[in-house]
């Protein structure tokens, strides 16, 4: 909480905030002194004219407590506000930033509960903090002050009162604070099994698995409840004891101030006044002690954000020396030294954090311009991963990846699309229509382009008949079906203006027509001439005319060659091709 | 356009504002029916309090007023006396009744708080035990079709509101009402004068809160809209982060969320400037009323015609006088919020539910007949794009079927069709003789186990997403089942095996074997007849035959619909059934379709055509 203070908050307008509240709190508590001073000269003595002139001097106070409370809400709203939007675009543009590895390991339903609700829940705070928070202390030490002055002997009273206000307040803080982090982390939980509710309805249904599920968030449920009436129950207690003491103070200042009065140290109006200051002074405690309900939870989720915003990049950007006079040659393939290769790893090793053993071992190849390469290998063989690493979605733990000639980590994060764009193996469309997917990867993009990689992703019919580039796309693109979507990612990616296609077993759901029509369209489009194809694909079939196809097995790289030499040679490949073969007619390979 | 066949729930922009007030105002209420005694006492509680603490400034005032008689007599008596005569008697006494009703209103309040919260936090429960119930008997087209990041919110955000008003709203009012009355009434027993003198500034109040408020309710209406704006981006984007990466819209959809942020702030700074402004605008008219009173008071005072301690406690009371107002007027704007968020979950337990099926009961019987007939079956998901017609199918027991065909052929939906995912439009699905339709969901799905297209697993360990569809599984079964499909050698060789903690998207193992996870979890459910859409699609080849053969060893006790691309792990299948269109075009067994040299061996012979370039 407080570094989120430290780091986000503007002093100076969160100066004037304070000053301005303090200005507020003077006004308020001055119009006591005020009225006693009515009390005591005007009434008591019968002095009219002085009546009506301390009467306009009340005026004049309330008057400038009201400007003074008015530009602090002003400042405060601002304040807080900003504080929210800047941490909210902090988080954003992190969380987009973020690499795999970071991805993973927060998961993406808290991350947009500490996006969206945690950021709400720390600016409504800020704000108590600016309007609030400091005005209770603030009127408590004015209140104490001016009480002083009015009547020094009765502040005794206050010497037993304010500690166990004060002693009241902390226990309860103490016990509940970690109640509220609690009921924080169960929301997180909650939130987690209903989501899950919505994206495995299927197989939740299938399995007759919704009692259980029922079972399981009921037991979630019940269990933040309980935890939630344990908490506002502790923080109810604080509002009836205050009641109390306040009860207790009153009484005390009554009989400890009237026999001051009976020995003439004290004035009736000064302990009107008194009583006056004692009732804000406590109504100041209780308005700390509500915030005590947001406080706890509020920091909480400023932690969690915290979390967030501290997490280190595993991926990293490097400039180097060479960058500019590099970029100019290989952003444009025909221009650039045919002799550099497009793609190439150079003894990479990578291992996923928390696994055993290595995902990709010492991992060397090149791909030179102008050719189609195909990655084949074994379920888990690294194959993915060996992607990922091209597009820099994680950082290698040893060796290094090259794309044009420049080490991936050179380039920056925002200008790597230019080089490669990548079909992923897992389709993802988001909810909209057909034309704002596709423009995803291109904003640019004409309806003519479109419509273009749509035709060479074999997707134009059913796009058409869907009602075309304006179709709406629903939920997860669910209104398609599974071979329709992964054409759209295909044509997602194929609107992308890159040098360097990857397509991540993205035919996998296709039908062999329709697998054969694409990839016929793939290699004859005038638009695909000079590009760098790399498929990973799992049948035979598909990577046959590859230039080069990269075996993977186990994370290593245990071939590299086109199909002929694999053929002869390589006793991976034989044995993927016999598994296919010896099924998928073999009189015609 | 197709937008509109898209049943949408009431979009995030419109909805800050709510439709129908009272009425949803009264749904919410009713949700406190089971325990409209908790209700009942919190209340009675609340105004007891009320009245114990609204007393209290009064007797304090004429204690007040003891020692003011004392002072005045003493003055009476001359300076000469060196102690006023103050009747401290009288003062103790009244200190002690003060005691006792501050004591009372602590009491009372401490219960009525205690019960409030229980209140609250039951009233939520059922209500998100209620919403969560109703995802239940929503058909599947329900979740194909809306936003999963505006369902979400729903649950979450707008429970909150809901949630947060209950608890310190709705006593809030009963409170500032009967405070108010209990008020006004105390001040008219001390002094008619100085309450019509106070009242004055109701009306001046009245006229504040007239103005600001709305504007400020206005302001939330705007800042709930944008905010739900952006948490839809939020939403989207960080699902498909990586997409947004890789084709390097970092940047565009970071200004896009810059520009929405942008509009909350505009609209959330002004809101809450107005809606709190209320607070020191209603504190001048509090002091402007302090000041009349305190004047007014003076002069009848000095005219002897009221008494010192009437003034003050009039003074102490004309603060909690105006304070339930400005309360009153804050809760205004606060429970519109509400009532439009459960306006919204209300929106979501209305939406139409499957048809009931608890009155049926019908169990098929084990006859020699087919397992499953399709007869005469028609389908569409849209009306006017007809999918599946006059489609018609008998399975044998204890046979393969594969169906294939090309993407987006129907060959999925039959499948949604044959779960009950979705109900016919037309003629019927019989299992063993038995109309599906007769039958409860759960008792139909019994039957089955799945491997869906698109593979799922839950957050949680290995062993548990395997036993997902058989809970009674011992470990030795979960074994079993993974070392059928496949999967049993990569699960050892991760540092947990078994044990091994799958978070969200399971992004710790690959597609292929999340695949792998998935056939494991239907074969270790065991069923009668097992349907596998595309279950091995990621999987390699090698290991793709490997569970073909441990299938095959199965094949004898069991019915086996398959679906697949790679015509290789249909051809031992019994029965090919050849779909386009949604109509089945022609069925045989491999050999057969492939001798008659149509549809399917085109098909077929496509994988050698024209490979890659
Ligand atoms: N929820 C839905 N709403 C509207 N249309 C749908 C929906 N689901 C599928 N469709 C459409 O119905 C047709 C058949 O879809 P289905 O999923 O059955 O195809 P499929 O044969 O399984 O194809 P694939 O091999 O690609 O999985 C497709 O044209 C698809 O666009
Ligand atoms: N986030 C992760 N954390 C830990 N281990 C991982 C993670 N992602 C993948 N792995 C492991 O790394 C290995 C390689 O995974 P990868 O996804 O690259 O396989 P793949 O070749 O793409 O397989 P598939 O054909 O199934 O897609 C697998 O054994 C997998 O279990
Ligand atoms: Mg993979
Ligand atoms: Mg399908």
């Amino acid at each position: 909480m407080f570094k989120i203070i430290h780091r986000y908050m503007d002093f100076l307008p969160a100066t004037m905030a304070v000053l301005f509240l303090f200005g507020q709190t003077v006004c308020d508590l001055y119009l006591p002194t005020i009225t006693a001073n009515l009390v005591n000269k005007g009434i008591l003595q019968h002095d009219f004219p002085y009546i009506i002139a301390i009467g306009c001097r009340m005026l004049i106070v309330a008057g400038l407590g009201l400007i003074a409370a008015t530009v602090n809400v002003f400042l405060a709203s601002r304040q807080s506000m900003k504080i929210g939007a800047m941490l909210r675009s902090k988080l954003y543009s992190k969380v987009l930033n973020f690499a795999g590895q970071e991805m993973n390991h927060f998961g993406t339903s808290t991350l947009i509960t500490r996006t969206t609700n945690d950021v709400v829940q720390v600016q409504t705070v800020m704000f108590q903090v600016l309007r609030q928070m400091l005005r209770s202390p603030m009127i408590l030490v004015t209140a104490c002050v001016l009480a002083y002055i009015k009547a020094p002997r009765l502040t005794v009273i206050y010497l037993i009162t304010l500690p166990i206000l004060t002693v009241l307040c902390l226990l309860v803080l103490h016990y509940a604070t970690p109640l509220f982090h609690s009921i924080q982390g169960k929301t997180d939980h909650i939130n987690q099994i209903f989501r899950e509710g919505l994206t495995g309805v299927r197989v939740i249904r299938a399995f007759n698995h919704e009692d259980h599920e029922q079972e399981r968030f009921d037991q979630v449920n019940r269990d933040y409840t309980q935890t939630g009436v344990k908490a506002y129950s502790l923080v109810a207690c604080l509002f009836p004891a205050m009641t109390l003491v306040l009860s207790l103070t009153d009484v005390g200042i009554i009989m400890y101030g009237g026999h001051m009065i009976a020995f003439k140290t004290l004035n009736v109006g000064d302990l009107i006044a008194f009583i006056t200051y004692t009732t804000q002074i406590l109504t100041s405690f209780m308005r700390l002690s509500r915030m005590f309900v947001s406080l706890p939870r509020a920091s909480a989720s400023a932690k969690r954000i915290n979390e967030v915003l501290e997490t280190p990049h595993s991926v990293r950007y490097e400039p180097t020396t060479t960058d500019a006079s590099q970029q100019t040659t290989s952003s444009n393939p025909e221009t650039g030294q045919s002799s550099v290769p497009a793609i190439e790893f150079r003894h990479v090793s990578f291992r996923y954090p928390g696994a055993e053993r290595l995902a990709l071992d010492d991992v060397s190849f090149k791909v030179p311009r102008d050719s189609t390469i195909a990655v084949i290998g074994g379920t888990g063989a690294g194959k993915s991963t060996l992607i990922d690493l091209l597009a820099h979605l994680y950082e290698p733990a040893s060796g290094q990846v090259l794309v044009q000639g420049r080490p991936v980590n050179s380039i920056p994060a925002n200008q790597l699309h230019h080089y490669l764009t990548v079909a992923q193996q897992k389709t993802v469309l988001f909810s909209g229509t057909v034309r704002t997917n596709l423009l995803k990867a291109n904003p640019h993009a004409t309806t003519d382009e479109i419509w273009h990689a749509l035709d060479i992703a074999q997707a134009s019919d059913f796009v058409k008949n869907a009602g075309g580039l304006d179709a709406a796309v629903q939920q997860g693109g669910h209104n398609f079906s599974g071979g329709q979507r992964q054409r759209l990612a295909i044509a997602r990616t194929l609107v992308a203006n890159a040098d360097i296609y990857v397509f991540d077993d993205t035919f996998s759901a296709l039908d062999f027509q329709t697998d054969a029509n694409l990839r016929m369209a793939l290699a004859t489009d005038p638009q695909m001439k000079g590009k760098v194809i790399c498929i990973v694909a799992q049948r035979v079939a598909t990577v046959l005319n590859a230039d080069q196809i990269i075996v993977l097995d186990n994370g290593k790289l245990v071939g590299c060659g086109t199909h002929e030499e694999l053929a002869r040679t390589n006793q991976t490949y034989q044995q993927i091709m016999a598994s296919q073969l010896k099924q998928g007619g073999g009189q015609h390979a | 356009m197709h937008n509109g066949f898209a049943p949408h729930l009431r979009q995030r922009s419109k909805a800050e504002q709510a439709q129908n007030f009272w009425g949803t105002t009264w749904r919410l209420l009713r949700y406190l029916k089971p325990w409209h005694w908790l209700l009942f006492l919190s209340i009675i509680f609340a105004i007891a309090a009320v009245i114990f603490s609204v007393s209290a400034p009064k007797i304090l005032g004429q204690a007040t007023t003891t020692i003011y008689a004392g002072v005045k007599r003493g003055r009476a008596m001359g300076a000469s006396v060196s102690q006023w005569p103050i009747d401290f008697h009288k003062v103790g006494h009244y200190a002690v009744q003060v005691l006792i009703l501050y004591g009372c209103s602590a009491i009372f309040s401490l219960l009525q708080q205690l019960l409030t919260t229980q209140l609250a936090q039951r009233v939520v429960y059922t209500l998100r035990r209620d919403l969560k119930r109703k995802m239940r008997r929503l058909p599947v087209s329900f979740y194909d079709t809306h936003d999963h990041g505006d369902i979400m919110s729903r649950m979450v955000n707008d429970m909150d509101n809901v949630a947060a008003t209950l608890q310190q709203g709705l006593i809030q009012i009963v409170t500032s009402a009967f405070t108010f009355i209990g008020v006004l009434v105390l001040m008219l027993t001390i002094s008619l004068r100085l309450t019509l003198v106070a009242l004055i500034t109701i009306p001046i109040g009245m006229v504040i809160v007239g103005v600001i408020s709305p504007k400020a309710q206005r302001l939330f209406g705007k800042q709930q809209a944008t905010l739900g704006t952006i948490n839809n981006q939020v939403e989207e984007t960080y699902t498909g982060q990586q997409v947004v990466k890789l084709f390097g819209d970092e940047k565009r959809e970071q200004e896009r969320f810059e520009k929405g942020n942008k509009q909350y702030f505009n609209a959330a700074w002004k809101a809450q400037f107005f809606s709190i402004l209320v607070f020191p605008a209603m504190n001048f008219v509090r002091n402007l009323g302090f000041l009349m009173v305190a004047v007014v008071g003076s002069f009848l005072v000095a005219q002897g015609q009221l008494a010192i301690g009437a003034v003050q406690a009039i003074l102490q009371y004309q603060e909690q006088f105006s304070r339930p107002i400005t309360q009153l007027a804050n809760l205004a704007n606060v429970f519109q919020q509400t009532i439009a968020s459960s306006e919204r979950i209300f929106a979501i337990l209305d939406e139409p539910e499957m048809k009931s099926d608890t009155v049926k009961k019908a169990q098929p019987a084990q006859t020699s007949g087919p397992v499953i007939t399709f007869k005469d079956v028609k389908f569409s998901y849209r009306p006017d794009q007809p999918l599946i017609d006059h489609f018609n199918l008998d399975v044998a027991p204890r046979q393969t079927i594969a169906i294939v065909g090309p993407t987006g052929a129907g060959k999925s939906t039959l499948i949604n069709l044959l779960e009950r995912f979705y109900d016919v439009n037309a003629g019927k699905i019989l299992l063993h003789g038995v109309n599906t339709q007769d039958m409860t969901r759960a008792d139909l799905r019994r039957h089955f186990a799945i491997v869906p297209q698109e593979t799922w697993l839950f957050h949680g360990t290995i062993m548990d997403n395997i036993s997902f569809g058989h809970p009674g599984a011992s470990a030795e079964d979960v074994y079993q089942a993974a070392g059928l499909a496949r999967a049993d050698h990569f699960i050892r060789t991760l540092p947990d095996g078994y044990q091994t903690v799958l978070g969200e998207g399971s992004t710790e193992i690959s597609t292929g074997q999340q695949q792998l996870l998935t056939i494991a979890r239907a074969f270790a459910a065991n069923p009668e007849i097992l349907i596998l859409d595309e279950a091995t699609s990621s999987v390699d080849t090698r290991t793709e035959s490997l569970i073909q053969a441990a299938m095959d060893n199965l094949r004898a006790n069991r019915t086996t619909f398959i679906v697949a691309h790679r015509l290789s792990t249909v051809q031992n299948a019994d029965q090919i059934i050849v779909l386009n269109h949604g109509h089945i075009v022609e069925t045989g067994n491999h050999e057969s379709l492939l001798a008659k040299g149509g549809f399917y061996a085109r098909l077929y012979n496509s994988q050698f055509r024209h490979a890659l370039r």
